[in-house]
Protein backbone atom coordinates (compact mmCIF):
# COMPACT_ATOMS: atom_id res chain seq x y z
CA UNK A 1 0.00 0.00 0.00
CA UNK A 2 2.61 2.58 1.10
CA UNK A 3 5.08 1.42 -1.56
CA UNK A 4 2.36 1.84 -4.13
CA UNK A 5 1.57 5.38 -2.87
CA UNK A 6 5.24 6.32 -2.96
CA UNK A 7 5.40 5.33 -6.61
CA UNK A 8 2.25 7.35 -7.49
CA UNK A 9 2.82 10.95 -6.44
CA UNK A 10 -0.65 12.07 -7.62
CA UNK A 11 -2.52 9.62 -5.40
CA UNK A 12 -0.06 10.30 -2.62
CA UNK A 13 -1.00 14.01 -2.86
CA UNK A 14 -4.69 13.09 -2.81
CA UNK A 15 -4.10 11.00 0.32
CA UNK A 16 -2.24 13.83 2.05
CA UNK A 17 -5.05 16.22 1.14
CA UNK A 18 -7.71 13.89 2.59
CA UNK A 19 -5.82 13.41 5.86
CA UNK A 20 -5.21 17.15 6.39
CA UNK A 21 -8.74 18.09 5.30
CA UNK A 22 -10.20 15.59 7.77
CA UNK A 23 -8.10 17.00 10.61
CA UNK A 24 -9.23 20.50 9.64
CA UNK A 25 -12.89 19.52 9.52
CA UNK A 26 -12.97 17.93 12.98
CA UNK A 27 -11.30 21.04 14.40
CA UNK A 28 -13.35 23.67 12.58
CA UNK A 29 -16.86 22.22 12.16
CA UNK A 30 -17.81 21.58 15.83
CA UNK A 31 -16.63 25.07 16.80
CA UNK A 32 -18.52 26.59 13.90
CA UNK A 33 -21.72 24.68 14.70
CA UNK A 34 -21.46 25.74 18.35
CA UNK A 35 -20.94 29.42 17.55
CA UNK A 36 -23.75 29.68 14.99
CA UNK A 37 -26.35 28.05 17.22
CA UNK A 38 -29.09 30.50 18.21
CA UNK A 39 -28.74 31.87 21.74
CA UNK A 40 -31.36 30.64 24.22
CA UNK A 41 -34.66 32.48 23.87
CA UNK A 42 -33.88 33.93 20.43
CA UNK A 43 -37.01 34.38 18.32
CA UNK A 44 -37.18 35.06 14.59
CA UNK A 45 -38.29 38.59 13.66
CA UNK A 46 -41.93 39.45 13.02
CA UNK A 47 -43.07 40.43 9.54
CA UNK A 48 -43.19 44.14 10.45
CA UNK A 49 -39.66 44.01 11.87
CA UNK A 50 -38.44 42.22 8.74
CA UNK A 51 -40.02 44.96 6.61
CA UNK A 52 -38.10 47.46 8.76
CA UNK A 53 -34.91 45.46 8.27
CA UNK A 54 -35.42 45.62 4.50
CA UNK A 55 -35.76 49.41 4.72
CA UNK A 56 -32.57 49.47 6.83
CA UNK A 57 -30.84 47.65 3.95
CA UNK A 58 -32.54 49.66 1.20
CA UNK A 59 -31.58 53.02 2.70
CA UNK A 60 -28.07 51.72 3.44
CA UNK A 61 -28.02 52.42 7.17
CA UNK A 62 -25.21 49.85 7.23
CA UNK A 63 -22.94 52.31 5.41
CA UNK A 64 -22.63 54.35 8.63
CA UNK A 65 -23.93 52.10 11.43
CA UNK A 66 -22.56 48.77 12.64
CA UNK A 67 -24.45 46.11 14.57
CA UNK A 68 -21.65 44.42 16.43
CA UNK A 69 -20.46 45.30 19.91
CA UNK A 70 -16.87 44.22 20.48
CA UNK A 71 -15.53 43.00 23.84
CA UNK A 72 -13.94 46.26 25.00
CA UNK A 73 -15.04 48.14 28.10
CA UNK A 74 -15.31 51.45 26.25
CA UNK A 75 -17.74 49.80 23.86
CA UNK A 76 -19.89 47.87 26.31
CA UNK A 77 -20.18 50.99 28.52
CA UNK A 78 -21.74 52.86 25.65
CA UNK A 79 -23.63 50.22 23.67
CA UNK A 80 -24.39 47.41 26.14
CA UNK A 81 -23.48 43.74 26.34
CA UNK A 82 -20.97 42.17 23.93
CA UNK A 83 -22.57 40.75 20.76
CA UNK A 84 -22.66 36.95 20.48
CA UNK A 85 -22.62 35.17 17.12
CA UNK A 86 -25.72 33.16 18.11
CA UNK A 87 -27.76 36.36 18.28
CA UNK A 88 -27.62 36.70 14.49
CA UNK A 89 -28.71 33.12 13.84
CA UNK A 90 -31.98 34.11 12.13
CA UNK A 91 -30.68 37.26 10.41
CA UNK A 92 -30.39 36.62 6.69
CA UNK A 93 -28.19 38.49 6.01
CA UNK A 94 -26.75 39.72 9.30
CA UNK A 95 -25.93 43.44 9.27
CA UNK A 96 -22.67 43.64 11.22
CA UNK A 97 -21.35 46.47 9.09
CA UNK A 98 -17.75 47.63 9.22
CA UNK A 99 -18.03 51.41 9.39
CA UNK A 100 -19.03 53.57 12.31
CA UNK A 101 -19.71 57.06 11.10
CA UNK A 102 -22.71 56.84 13.42
CA UNK A 103 -22.96 54.79 16.61
CA UNK A 104 -23.45 51.03 16.83
CA UNK A 105 -27.10 49.96 16.73
CA UNK A 106 -27.02 46.33 17.87
CA UNK A 107 -28.84 47.09 21.15
CA UNK A 108 -30.39 50.46 20.29
CA UNK A 109 -33.80 49.11 21.35
CA UNK A 110 -32.56 49.09 24.94
CA UNK A 111 -31.88 52.81 25.20
CA UNK A 112 -33.89 54.65 22.55
CA UNK A 113 -37.67 54.76 22.21
CA UNK A 114 -40.34 55.14 19.55
CA UNK A 115 -40.82 58.89 20.11
CA UNK A 116 -37.07 59.49 20.01
CA UNK A 117 -36.72 57.67 16.67
CA UNK A 118 -39.66 59.65 15.31
CA UNK A 119 -37.99 62.97 16.15
CA UNK A 120 -34.59 61.75 15.03
CA UNK A 121 -35.63 60.36 11.63
CA UNK A 122 -37.62 63.50 10.85
CA UNK A 123 -34.78 65.86 11.77
CA UNK A 124 -31.67 64.36 13.40
CA UNK A 125 -30.25 67.72 14.53
CA UNK A 126 -33.39 68.41 16.56
CA UNK A 127 -32.24 65.86 19.12
CA UNK A 128 -28.49 65.56 18.42
CA UNK A 129 -27.29 69.07 17.51
CA UNK A 130 -23.96 67.99 15.98
CA UNK A 131 -25.42 65.09 14.03
CA UNK A 132 -24.40 64.73 10.38
CA UNK A 133 -27.02 62.08 9.70
CA UNK A 134 -29.40 63.06 6.89
CA UNK A 135 -33.13 63.36 7.61
CA UNK A 136 -35.27 60.44 6.43
CA UNK A 137 -38.56 62.27 5.86
CA UNK A 138 -39.50 60.04 2.94
CA UNK A 139 -39.94 57.20 5.44
CA UNK A 140 -42.99 59.03 6.82
CA UNK A 141 -44.80 58.89 3.47
CA UNK A 142 -43.44 55.77 1.71
CA UNK A 143 -45.47 52.66 2.41
CA UNK A 144 -43.55 49.65 3.76
CA UNK A 145 -43.40 46.48 1.68
CA UNK A 146 -45.03 44.00 4.06
CA UNK A 147 -45.67 41.49 1.28
CA UNK A 148 -41.99 40.98 0.48
CA UNK A 149 -41.17 40.69 4.17
CA UNK A 150 -43.84 38.00 4.56
CA UNK A 151 -42.58 36.15 1.48
CA UNK A 152 -39.05 36.18 2.90
CA UNK A 153 -40.25 34.89 6.26
CA UNK A 154 -42.13 32.03 4.58
CA UNK A 155 -39.05 31.24 2.49
CA UNK A 156 -36.65 31.03 5.41
CA UNK A 157 -39.22 28.99 7.35
CA UNK A 158 -39.46 26.43 4.51
CA UNK A 159 -35.85 26.42 3.32
CA UNK A 160 -33.84 26.93 6.52
CA UNK A 161 -36.39 25.70 9.07
CA UNK A 162 -36.38 29.05 10.84
CA UNK A 163 -38.69 28.37 13.80
CA UNK A 164 -41.75 30.45 12.98
CA UNK A 165 -45.14 29.28 14.30
CA UNK A 166 -43.61 27.43 17.27
CA UNK A 167 -45.29 27.51 20.69
CA UNK A 168 -44.29 30.76 22.50
CA UNK A 169 -42.46 31.88 19.36
CA UNK A 170 -43.08 34.35 16.57
CA UNK A 171 -46.32 33.62 14.74
CA UNK A 172 -46.31 33.81 10.96
CA UNK A 173 -49.54 32.13 9.80
CA UNK A 174 -51.24 32.81 6.48
CA UNK A 175 -50.76 36.03 4.50
CA UNK A 176 -54.08 37.41 5.80
CA UNK A 177 -53.16 36.63 9.42
CA UNK A 178 -49.69 38.11 8.98
CA UNK A 179 -51.11 41.29 7.43
CA UNK A 180 -53.47 41.70 10.36
CA UNK A 181 -50.73 41.01 12.92
CA UNK A 182 -48.39 43.53 11.28
CA UNK A 183 -51.12 46.18 11.41
CA UNK A 184 -51.79 45.44 15.09
CA UNK A 185 -48.09 45.78 15.84
CA UNK A 186 -47.96 49.02 13.85
CA UNK A 187 -50.88 50.44 15.83
CA UNK A 188 -49.04 49.80 19.10
CA UNK A 189 -46.10 51.79 17.77
CA UNK A 190 -48.14 54.70 16.39
CA UNK A 191 -49.82 55.03 19.81
CA UNK A 192 -46.45 56.45 20.97
CA UNK A 193 -45.98 58.60 17.85
CA UNK A 194 -47.08 62.18 17.19
CA UNK A 195 -47.00 62.54 13.38
CA UNK A 196 -50.63 62.81 12.28
CA UNK A 197 -50.14 61.56 8.70
CA UNK A 198 -48.49 58.39 9.97
CA UNK A 199 -51.22 57.80 12.54
CA UNK A 200 -53.92 58.33 9.87
CA UNK A 201 -52.21 56.00 7.41
CA UNK A 202 -52.03 53.20 9.99
CA UNK A 203 -55.65 53.81 11.02
CA UNK A 204 -56.52 53.35 7.32
CA UNK A 205 -54.68 50.04 7.18
CA UNK A 206 -51.45 51.23 5.55
CA UNK A 207 -48.05 51.01 7.22
CA UNK A 208 -45.56 53.81 6.45
CA UNK A 209 -41.90 52.81 6.32
CA UNK A 210 -41.09 54.75 9.51
CA UNK A 211 -43.35 52.44 11.56
CA UNK A 212 -41.66 49.29 10.25
CA UNK A 213 -38.27 50.92 10.76
CA UNK A 214 -39.06 51.80 14.40
CA UNK A 215 -40.42 48.28 14.97
CA UNK A 216 -37.08 46.91 13.75
CA UNK A 217 -34.96 49.38 15.75
CA UNK A 218 -36.98 48.70 18.93
CA UNK A 219 -36.44 44.97 18.40
CA UNK A 220 -32.63 45.41 18.28
CA UNK A 221 -31.87 44.43 21.85
CA UNK B 1 47.48 22.83 7.44
CA UNK B 2 45.86 22.43 4.04
CA UNK B 3 44.86 25.07 1.50
CA UNK B 4 41.20 24.96 2.52
CA UNK B 5 42.06 25.80 6.12
CA UNK B 6 44.20 28.77 5.04
CA UNK B 7 41.45 30.10 2.78
CA UNK B 8 38.93 29.73 5.62
CA UNK B 9 41.11 31.57 8.12
CA UNK B 10 41.67 34.34 5.58
CA UNK B 11 37.92 34.64 5.03
CA UNK B 12 37.33 34.83 8.78
CA UNK B 13 40.02 37.49 9.10
CA UNK B 14 38.34 39.56 6.34
CA UNK B 15 34.96 39.28 8.11
CA UNK B 16 36.42 40.31 11.46
CA UNK B 17 38.41 43.13 9.85
CA UNK B 18 35.29 44.44 8.12
CA UNK B 19 33.38 44.34 11.42
CA UNK B 20 36.11 46.27 13.21
CA UNK B 21 36.24 48.81 10.37
CA UNK B 22 32.47 49.43 10.64
CA UNK B 23 32.68 49.74 14.44
CA UNK B 24 35.54 52.24 14.15
CA UNK B 25 33.84 54.31 11.44
CA UNK B 26 30.62 54.57 13.51
CA UNK B 27 32.55 55.66 16.64
CA UNK B 28 30.89 52.94 18.70
CA UNK B 29 31.88 53.03 22.38
CA UNK B 30 33.19 49.56 23.24
CA UNK B 31 33.43 50.29 26.98
CA UNK B 32 29.64 49.92 27.01
CA UNK B 33 29.19 46.20 27.92
CA UNK B 34 26.25 45.76 25.51
CA UNK B 35 28.34 47.00 22.57
CA UNK B 36 31.30 44.87 23.66
CA UNK B 37 29.20 41.72 23.95
CA UNK B 38 27.69 42.42 20.52
CA UNK B 39 31.17 42.83 19.09
CA UNK B 40 32.35 39.54 20.62
CA UNK B 41 29.22 37.90 19.25
CA UNK B 42 29.99 39.16 15.73
CA UNK B 43 33.54 37.75 15.90
CA UNK B 44 32.21 34.44 17.25
CA UNK B 45 29.72 34.16 14.38
CA UNK B 46 32.49 34.74 11.83
CA UNK B 47 34.78 32.13 13.42
CA UNK B 48 32.00 29.55 13.89
CA UNK B 49 30.73 29.97 10.31
CA UNK B 50 34.15 29.32 8.88
CA UNK B 51 34.98 26.50 11.34
CA UNK B 52 31.74 24.57 10.80
CA UNK B 53 31.94 24.98 7.01
CA UNK B 54 35.51 23.64 6.95
CA UNK B 55 34.57 20.65 9.11
CA UNK B 56 31.76 19.55 6.81
CA UNK B 57 33.58 20.23 3.56
CA UNK B 58 36.48 18.07 4.84
CA UNK B 59 34.05 15.37 5.92
CA UNK B 60 32.43 15.32 2.47
CA UNK B 61 35.85 14.88 0.90
CA UNK B 62 37.07 12.04 3.12
CA UNK B 63 34.07 10.23 4.66
CA UNK B 64 33.10 6.71 3.53
CA UNK B 65 29.62 5.34 4.07
CA UNK B 66 29.59 2.23 6.28
CA UNK B 67 27.22 0.17 8.44
CA UNK B 68 24.49 -2.47 8.00
CA UNK B 69 22.02 -1.83 5.18
CA UNK B 70 18.28 -2.18 5.78
CA UNK B 71 16.30 -4.68 3.67
CA UNK B 72 14.20 -1.89 2.20
CA UNK B 73 15.43 -0.50 -1.08
CA UNK B 74 13.95 2.39 -3.06
CA UNK B 75 14.90 2.44 -6.72
CA UNK B 76 18.40 1.39 -5.75
CA UNK B 77 18.71 3.82 -2.86
CA UNK B 78 19.35 1.97 0.40
CA UNK B 79 19.21 3.00 4.04
CA UNK B 80 21.55 2.18 6.94
CA UNK B 81 20.22 0.71 10.15
CA UNK B 82 21.31 3.50 12.46
CA UNK B 83 20.41 4.15 16.07
CA UNK B 84 17.90 6.99 16.51
CA UNK B 85 19.81 10.23 17.27
CA UNK B 86 19.37 10.70 21.03
CA UNK B 87 18.37 14.37 20.79
CA UNK B 88 15.67 13.65 18.25
CA UNK B 89 14.33 10.62 20.16
CA UNK B 90 14.02 12.50 23.46
CA UNK B 91 12.34 15.45 21.76
CA UNK B 92 9.86 13.03 20.18
CA UNK B 93 9.05 11.43 23.56
CA UNK B 94 8.73 14.90 25.09
CA UNK B 95 6.27 15.90 22.37
CA UNK B 96 4.15 12.82 23.15
CA UNK B 97 3.98 13.75 26.83
CA UNK B 98 3.27 17.40 26.01
CA UNK B 99 0.45 16.34 23.64
CA UNK B 100 -1.33 14.45 26.46
CA UNK B 101 -1.02 17.47 28.75
CA UNK B 102 -2.21 19.85 26.02
CA UNK B 103 -5.19 17.64 25.11
CA UNK B 104 -6.51 17.29 28.67
CA UNK B 105 -5.26 20.44 30.45
CA UNK B 106 -3.57 22.96 28.19
CA UNK B 107 -6.27 23.51 25.61
CA UNK B 108 -9.45 23.01 27.62
CA UNK B 109 -8.33 24.79 30.81
CA UNK B 110 -5.65 27.29 29.85
CA UNK B 111 -6.77 28.38 26.39
CA UNK B 112 -6.98 32.11 25.63
CA UNK B 113 -10.49 33.51 25.54
CA UNK B 114 -11.25 36.99 24.26
CA UNK B 115 -14.46 37.24 26.29
CA UNK B 116 -12.59 35.94 29.36
CA UNK B 117 -9.92 38.58 28.97
CA UNK B 118 -12.63 41.23 28.55
CA UNK B 119 -14.44 40.05 31.69
CA UNK B 120 -11.24 40.14 33.74
CA UNK B 121 -10.44 43.64 32.51
CA UNK B 122 -13.92 44.95 33.31
CA UNK B 123 -13.92 43.34 36.77
CA UNK B 124 -10.51 44.80 37.59
CA UNK B 125 -11.52 48.22 36.27
CA UNK B 126 -14.80 48.28 38.20
CA UNK B 127 -13.07 47.27 41.42
CA UNK B 128 -10.52 50.03 41.00
CA UNK B 129 -13.27 52.51 40.06
CA UNK B 130 -15.31 51.72 43.19
CA UNK B 131 -12.16 51.91 45.31
CA UNK B 132 -11.01 55.27 43.95
CA UNK B 133 -14.44 56.89 44.11
CA UNK B 134 -15.63 55.37 47.38
CA UNK B 135 -15.61 58.76 49.09
CA UNK B 136 -15.81 61.02 46.06
CA UNK B 137 -16.32 64.72 46.74
CA UNK B 138 -19.44 66.46 45.37
CA UNK B 139 -17.26 68.28 42.81
CA UNK B 140 -15.90 65.02 41.40
CA UNK B 141 -19.38 63.46 41.44
CA UNK B 142 -20.79 66.43 39.56
CA UNK B 143 -18.06 66.26 36.94
CA UNK B 144 -18.54 62.50 36.55
CA UNK B 145 -22.30 62.98 36.40
CA UNK B 146 -21.95 65.51 33.62
CA UNK B 147 -19.88 63.21 31.43
CA UNK B 148 -22.32 60.33 32.02
CA UNK B 149 -25.19 62.67 31.20
CA UNK B 150 -23.56 63.77 27.94
CA UNK B 151 -23.11 60.17 26.76
CA UNK B 152 -26.21 58.42 28.08
CA UNK B 153 -28.87 61.11 28.60
CA UNK B 154 -28.11 64.00 26.24
CA UNK B 155 -29.52 62.31 23.08
CA UNK B 156 -33.03 62.72 24.55
CA UNK B 157 -32.73 65.32 27.32
CA UNK B 158 -30.38 67.62 25.41
CA UNK B 159 -26.83 68.60 26.23
CA UNK B 160 -27.97 71.26 28.67
CA UNK B 161 -30.68 69.03 30.16
CA UNK B 162 -33.47 71.26 28.83
CA UNK B 163 -35.43 68.34 27.34
CA UNK B 164 -35.07 69.69 23.75
CA UNK B 165 -38.22 71.84 23.75
CA UNK B 166 -40.55 69.32 25.28
CA UNK B 167 -39.15 66.12 23.74
CA UNK B 168 -38.09 64.84 27.18
CA UNK B 169 -38.04 65.84 30.84
CA UNK B 170 -36.65 69.38 31.30
CA UNK B 171 -34.18 69.25 34.21
CA UNK B 172 -33.55 72.99 34.18
CA UNK B 173 -37.18 73.94 34.93
CA UNK B 174 -37.66 72.16 38.24
CA UNK B 175 -39.30 68.83 38.92
CA UNK B 176 -42.55 68.39 36.91
CA UNK B 177 -44.56 70.68 34.67
CA UNK B 178 -48.22 71.39 35.35
CA UNK B 179 -49.35 69.10 32.50
CA UNK B 180 -47.23 66.26 33.87
CA UNK B 181 -48.65 66.62 37.38
CA UNK B 182 -52.21 66.72 36.02
CA UNK B 183 -51.50 63.62 33.91
CA UNK B 184 -50.22 61.71 36.93
CA UNK B 185 -53.14 62.82 39.13
CA UNK B 186 -55.55 61.68 36.41
CA UNK B 187 -53.93 58.37 35.49
CA UNK B 188 -52.03 57.42 38.63
CA UNK B 189 -48.66 55.75 38.44
CA UNK B 190 -47.03 52.53 39.55
CA UNK B 191 -43.99 52.51 37.30
CA UNK B 192 -41.25 53.48 39.69
CA UNK B 193 -41.74 50.61 42.18
CA UNK B 194 -41.36 52.61 45.38
CA UNK B 195 -42.15 50.74 48.65
CA UNK B 196 -45.37 52.77 48.96
CA UNK B 197 -46.74 50.95 45.90
CA UNK B 198 -49.04 52.14 43.12
CA UNK B 199 -50.64 55.60 43.12
CA UNK B 200 -54.27 55.28 42.00
CA UNK B 201 -55.64 57.67 39.38
CA UNK B 202 -58.18 60.37 40.15
CA UNK B 203 -57.21 61.16 43.75
CA UNK B 204 -58.11 64.81 43.12
CA UNK B 205 -60.45 66.35 40.58
CA UNK B 206 -61.22 69.63 38.84
CA UNK B 207 -60.14 72.77 40.65
CA UNK B 208 -58.42 70.78 43.41
CA UNK B 209 -56.23 68.98 40.88
CA UNK B 210 -55.47 72.29 39.14
CA UNK B 211 -54.45 73.87 42.44
CA UNK B 212 -52.19 70.94 43.33
CA UNK B 213 -50.60 70.93 39.88
CA UNK B 214 -49.98 74.67 40.04
CA UNK B 215 -48.40 74.32 43.48
CA UNK B 216 -46.20 71.29 42.64
CA UNK B 217 -45.08 72.69 39.27
CA UNK B 218 -44.12 75.90 41.03
CA UNK B 219 -41.66 74.02 43.22
CA UNK B 220 -44.01 73.90 46.26
CA UNK B 221 -43.40 77.48 47.20
CA UNK B 222 -45.94 79.79 48.76
CA UNK B 223 -49.11 78.75 50.51
CA UNK B 224 -49.99 75.08 50.36
CA UNK B 225 -53.48 74.44 48.91
CA UNK B 226 -55.72 72.51 51.30
CA UNK B 227 -56.21 69.81 48.66
CA UNK B 228 -52.50 68.92 48.88
CA UNK B 229 -53.32 66.95 52.03
CA UNK B 230 -54.24 63.94 49.88
CA UNK B 231 -50.73 64.01 48.34
CA UNK B 232 -48.95 64.62 51.60
CA UNK B 233 -50.17 61.24 52.88
CA UNK B 234 -47.55 59.49 50.74
CA UNK B 235 -45.22 62.17 49.37
CA UNK B 236 -44.90 63.93 52.73
CA UNK B 237 -46.00 67.44 53.68
CA UNK B 238 -42.73 68.78 52.26
CA UNK B 239 -43.15 66.65 49.09
CA UNK B 240 -39.80 64.94 49.61
CA UNK B 241 -41.27 61.44 49.59
CA UNK B 242 -41.15 60.44 53.25
CA UNK B 243 -37.50 59.37 53.26
CA UNK B 244 -37.59 57.32 50.09
CA UNK B 245 -40.89 55.44 50.47
CA UNK B 246 -42.57 57.51 47.72
CA UNK B 247 -41.17 59.64 44.86
CA UNK B 248 -39.75 63.03 45.76
CA UNK B 249 -41.88 65.61 43.93
CA UNK B 250 -39.79 68.69 44.75
CA UNK B 251 -36.33 67.79 43.51
CA UNK B 252 -34.27 65.06 41.86
CA UNK B 253 -32.79 63.12 44.75
CA UNK B 254 -30.64 60.03 44.50
CA UNK B 255 -33.49 57.60 45.30
CA UNK B 256 -35.63 59.07 42.52
CA UNK B 257 -32.82 58.91 39.95
CA UNK B 258 -32.10 55.30 40.94
CA UNK B 259 -35.75 54.30 40.60
CA UNK B 260 -36.20 55.97 37.20
CA UNK B 261 -32.95 54.47 35.85
CA UNK B 262 -34.00 51.04 37.10
CA UNK B 263 -37.59 51.02 35.80
CA UNK B 264 -37.76 53.60 33.04
CA UNK B 265 -40.88 55.70 32.85
CA UNK B 266 -43.76 56.42 30.49
CA UNK B 267 -45.52 59.71 31.15
CA UNK B 268 -47.17 62.72 29.57
CA UNK B 269 -44.09 63.52 27.46
CA UNK B 270 -43.04 60.13 26.19
CA UNK B 271 -41.19 56.96 27.11
CA UNK B 272 -37.86 56.64 28.86
CA UNK B 273 -36.31 53.16 28.61
CA UNK B 274 -34.90 51.39 31.65
CA UNK B 275 -31.15 51.80 32.13
CA UNK B 276 -30.96 48.82 34.45
CA UNK B 277 -27.43 47.51 34.89
CA UNK B 278 -25.85 50.15 32.69
CA UNK B 279 -24.54 52.38 35.50
CA UNK B 280 -22.72 51.45 38.71
CA UNK B 281 -24.02 52.75 42.08
CA UNK B 282 -21.29 55.42 42.13
CA UNK B 283 -22.27 56.54 38.63
CA UNK B 284 -25.95 56.74 39.62
CA UNK B 285 -25.00 58.88 42.60
CA UNK B 286 -22.90 61.08 40.33
CA UNK B 287 -25.80 61.48 37.90
CA UNK B 288 -28.14 62.45 40.76
CA UNK B 289 -25.61 65.03 41.95
CA UNK B 290 -25.35 66.50 38.46
CA UNK B 291 -29.15 66.60 37.93
CA UNK B 292 -29.54 68.29 41.30
CA UNK B 293 -27.13 71.00 40.16
CA UNK B 294 -29.03 71.78 36.94
CA UNK B 295 -32.08 73.57 38.31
Amino acid sequence: MFHWLEKNPFFFAVGVFIVIAFAGLIEILPNFAEASRPVVGLKPRTVLELAGKNIYMKDQCIACHSQLIRPFKSETDRYGQVSLSGEYAYDRPFLWGSKRTGPDLHRVGNYRTTDWHENHMWDPTSVVPQSIMPAYKHMFTNIADIETAYAEAVTVKKVFNTPYDQPNGTKLGTWEEAQKAALEEAKKITADMKNKDVKDAVANGQIPEIVAMIAYLNALK
Amino acid sequence: MNALMIKGLLFAAVLIGATIAVVKSMNIDLSDPINLITMIGAVAIAVLTVGVSIKYINQMKTDKAEGELADENWDGIGEYKNELPAGWAYSFLGTLIWAVWYWFVGYPLNAFSQIGQYNEEVLAYNEKFEEVHKNATPEILKEMGESIFLVQCAPCHGETGDGLSGKAQDFTAGRESKEQVLDIIKNGSDQLKYPMGAMPGGMAQGADAEAIAEYVAGGMKGEQPASFGVCAGCHGADGKGNGGTAPNIVEYDQTLVEHVLENGRKGAIGIMPSFKGRLTPVQQKALATYLGSLK
